[in-house]
């Protein structure tokens, strides 16, 4: 069938009738697409809206059930080597740097120039000098990537992939982790990429960096391709309805009674600087209320938390607990406090994998367990069976480890963990991030009914869609500073997303 | 959901039998040995002989006890050796030449062994130094001054009643041995009964996690390494009291007999995994081999390269198991 594939002029790549199941999920159905020479297509959609999955077919990390993809006119039918003969460049998101090497031999990981069996230093050297030049930037092939600011590391990564002279060059997110300021030099390196003549597919949520950097933008919904826009000549609202299609209308709110705010707050900020990322962050969370952050990825919202729980270190601002100011904000006294934090990193930095759940739920205040320093073994399991139940946690049995469970029970107990320490003021990162839909009502439910008990929760979430159903009032936390407050029924997701993505 | 309520019972059975493997293959190795050297070797089941390998024993056995938690917590001893040479040598030079008195020599070593530990623990814990080299430093300070201080000459210890005893035995059985099995005893209910030794696991397992926790990790790490360096000035100590003289070069190698008897017992160098009775059987292997090749009249060279081969065998078998176990589990 190669012979026979149609060639339009200067489409690059072209995907049609593109199709791949997962057990149980259609993640792509019947995808059509197809990108120019020198064109920067956007691709947006909400998580799980099938972006990677096209990502994955298109660099060949996965095979496609259905459908085709021609670049240059010769089809993908192999891995990710195939992919990469034929041009297909993939820079993703998480860095994939040695930041102990220099730039020059990052740029060729794995592929050094060879002359007689020596690594030829000074032809790296020059052919990194001549790839930096072309896209004009500033940087010294000698120097240390794990010394370089944030944004030229992310700048060496693409080049990277740019001096394997692609075409198609795909950008998984390359701004989620920069600061506002730092992005501008990104989006001018992949203008001038494209300029070049390369393809490139660009995904971000960030519609006003879109906007500055790419002339057209794919929107994908539920697995499927649902339009293809040119940006000049729709609006946000209209990018946010395409993206959200019907199911956004329709979503049950949890929230039920009215947060007094007039009684002392349980957590009141002002001022926050926490550098590099937030500045002046202010808000107070009252008693029985459930406050969201809503923020694009790199806006701050694990900082904020990190913060507030005493484990980054505040350069000023206040924070007052149930009307005492404190001093300092150090981890122990925070939780002396009540607060409790539950990471957004829920296997890196919340389990502890190979312990019981009992003991995961139990470790933060072993005091209500013990008789003076002997932990009553029979009394912990006693207990943990009872917030496993109350918490409706699937496990086996107190003891089993917790990496035997599914994310959403881990959550659970990761939270159960500051209910059994006495904590009243819960901040909670992503509590929802890689659970499945039930798993996820489940923690709005306990998220809601804890908050009806007086706790009071911040609720941060990049998934902007869930927080018009669990919170009374949301904060908008852009660039490092709030940017907006929503209190009871201006919280829909329409005006949440518009808001997070909107251009300052 | 799939993968929940189905996937734990049976993983939980995984994990738990990989455990227990450990452990019961252990107990039949060490049978196993027991009938082979009762057998061929003259003398080995012994009530005498027997008695001198639970003195040997305890020389490994008290240290073990300590790094066993140290190395569940992700970290590592390995200044074992020279720290009992150097106590051997304190408590000596102490009582014999600087009219301390037993007792207060005995005191000395205690207090100062519990202080170069905790100050291997701060150097981890404060300024994020590798515990391989705050330990390999104090291995080579201890062990140096050890030998400076004595010119590498053994210090005769005065007479004296409390070392007679130390030394020796308490209604037949080896003072030694008798402070081993209550040391193990105390480090049992220390790691599973205090939030201390939970916590130990819980950094093992996962520092990042510990310590949103609000656990405090640098109190831990500390006294962590204190309880090493404690433990090696008591079995220092015992030692001196056997051999009527402290020895700046005395348990030469003994901390790899440690860290084998450790990783042997089933505790994961990794940190996060490991008990204090896989230790125990893990020292009486170690013991048993020991005195196997003594009785057995293998050339002292080679039974050390015999040594080796069964360590590193037996770890393997063991990391064999740790991972059928681990792969049952995800599956």
């Amino acid at each position: 069938m190669t012979e026979h594939i149609q060639r339009a002029p200067g489409v690059v790549v072209a995907v049609s009738g593109l199709t791949k199941h997962y057990p149980g999920v259609q993640a792509l159905t019947d995808a059509d697409m197809s990108i120019r020479a020198g064109e920067v297509r956007a691709l947006l959609g909400r998580n799980g809206a099938g972006k990677s999955t096209l990502i994955r077919l298109l660099s060949g990390v996965e095979t496609p059930d259905a459908g085709t993809i021609v670049v240059d006119g010769q089809p993908l039918d192999g891995g990710v080597r195939r992919a990469g003969e034929l041009g297909v460049q993939p820079v993703h998101q998480e860095l994939s740097l040695v930041p102990q090497l220099s730039v020059a031999e990052n740029l060729f990981l794995g592929s050094w120039p060879l002359q007689g069996g020596r690594i030829d230093y000074g032809r790296m050297r020059d052919e990194t000098s001549r790839v930096l030049g072309e896209l004009e930037l500033r940087i010294s092939p000698d120097a240390t990537v794990g010394e370089l600011p944030l944004a030229e590391q992310q700048l060496v990564e693409i080049a990277r992939a740019v001096r394997r002279q692609p075409r198609l060059l795909i950008l998984d997110e390359p701004t989620s982790a920069l600061a506002a300021s730092e992005v501008k030099t990104v989006l001018e390196t992949v203008r001038r990429i494209a300029e070049s003549g390369v393809a490139v597919i660009y995904v971000s949520h960030r519609l006003d960096e879109i906007r500055q950097v790419a002339s057209s933008a794919t929107v994908m919904r539920d697995g499927r391709i649902v339009e293809t826009v040119g940006l000049e000549d729709v609006t946000t609202e209209q990018v946010v309805d395409l993206m959200l299609g019907e199911t956004a209308q329709s979503v049950e709110r949890l929230v039920t009674g009215e947060v007094d705010r007039d009684v002392t707050p349980l957590l009141r900020v002002r001022g926050l600087h926490v550098p590099p990322k937030l500045q002046d962050v202010s808000f107070d969370v009252f008693p029985g209320e459930v406050l969201g952050i809503a923020g694009l990825m790199g806006a701050g919202r694990s900082e904020l938390l990190r913060a507030l729980a005493g484990f980054e270190s505040i350069a000023a601002g206040t924070v007052t607990v149930a009307g005492e100011r404190l001093a300092a904000v150090r981890p122990r006294a925070m939780k002396r406090l009540g607060v409790g934090l539950t990471p957004e990193d829920r296997k890196g930095e919340a389990i502890i994998p190979l312990l019981g759940v009992d003991e995961n739920l139990t470790l933060a205040d072993y005091r209500s367990v013990s008789t003076g320093p002997t932990i009553g073994w029979r009394r912990l399991r006693e207990t943990a069976r009872t917030l496993i139940q109350r918490l409706g946690i699937a496990a086996a049995g107190p003891q089993t480890p917790i990496v035997n469970l599914s994310g959403g029970n881990q959550q659970k107990a990761v939270i159960g963990r500051w209910l059994h320490a006495g904590s009243r003021i819960l901040l909670l990162d992503e509590p929802t991030r890689g659970v499945d839909v039930q798993a996820k009502e489940e923690i709005y439910g306990l998220v809601r009914e804890l908050a009806d008990r007086g706790a009071a929760i911040v609720f941060v979430s990049g998934e902007l869609e869930e927080l018009p159903l669990v919170c009374d009032r949301v904060l908008i936390l852009r660039d490092g500073g709030l940017a907006g407050e929503m209190t009871g029924d201006e919280i829909t997701t329409d005006s949440v997303i518009a808001a997070a993505m909107a251009t300052t | 959901m799939t993968t929940t309520a189905p996937a734990a019972p049976s993983g939980v059975r995984a994990v738990f039998r990989g455990h227990r493997l450990n452990e019961a293959g252990l107990i039949i190795a060490i049978a196993l040995l027991y009938v082979i050297l009762g057998v061929t070797a003259a003398g080995f089941l012994s009530p005498s002989n027997q008695l001198g390998m639970l003195r040997d024993a305890a020389t490994i056995g008290i240290a073990a006890w300590g790094v066993t938690l140290v190395i569940i917590s992700g970290e590592i001893d390995i200044s074992i050796g020279p720290a009992v040479a150097f106590s051997s040598v304190l408590v000596a030079l102490g009582s014999a030449q600087w009219g301390l008195g037993i007792g207060g020599a005995i005191l000395l070593t205690l207090v100062l062994g519990a202080g170069w530990g905790a100050l291997a623990g701060w150097l981890r814990a404060r300024f994020g130094v590798p515990s391989f080299i705050a330990t390999l430093g104090l291995w080579s300070v201890l062990g140096g001054l050890g030998l400076y201080l004595t010119d590498a000459l053994p210090v005769v210890l005065p007479e004296s009643g409390l070392m007679d005893v130390l030394g020796g035995s308490i209604l037949g059985i080896p003072t030694a041995a008798i402070v081993m099995v209550i040391l193990l005893l105390v480090f049992v209910y220390i790691a599973k009964y205090t939030p201390y030794g939970r916590a130990v696991y819980a950094i093992g397992g996962n520092a990042a996690a510990a310590e949103l926790s609000g656990i405090n990790l640098s109190r831990v790490r500390v006294a962590l390494f204190a309880t090493t360096g404690l433990l090696a000035a008591i079995t220092g100590v015992l030692l001196a009291a056997r051999l009527g003289a402290g020895s700046g070069s005395a348990a030469a190698g003994l901390e790899f007999d440690v860290i084998a008897a450790v990783v042997i017992g089933g505790t994961a160098l990794a940190g996060g995994r490991g008990s204090l009775l896989g230790t125990f059987l893990g020292v009486v292997f170690i013991t048993v081999i020991g005195n196997g090749l003594v009785l057995l009249g293998v050339d002292s060279f080679l039974q050390d390269v015999i040594r080796g081969v069964i360590i590193v065998g037996a770890v393997l078998i063991n990391v064999w198991a740790g991972r059928r176990g681990a792969a049952t589990r995800t599956s």
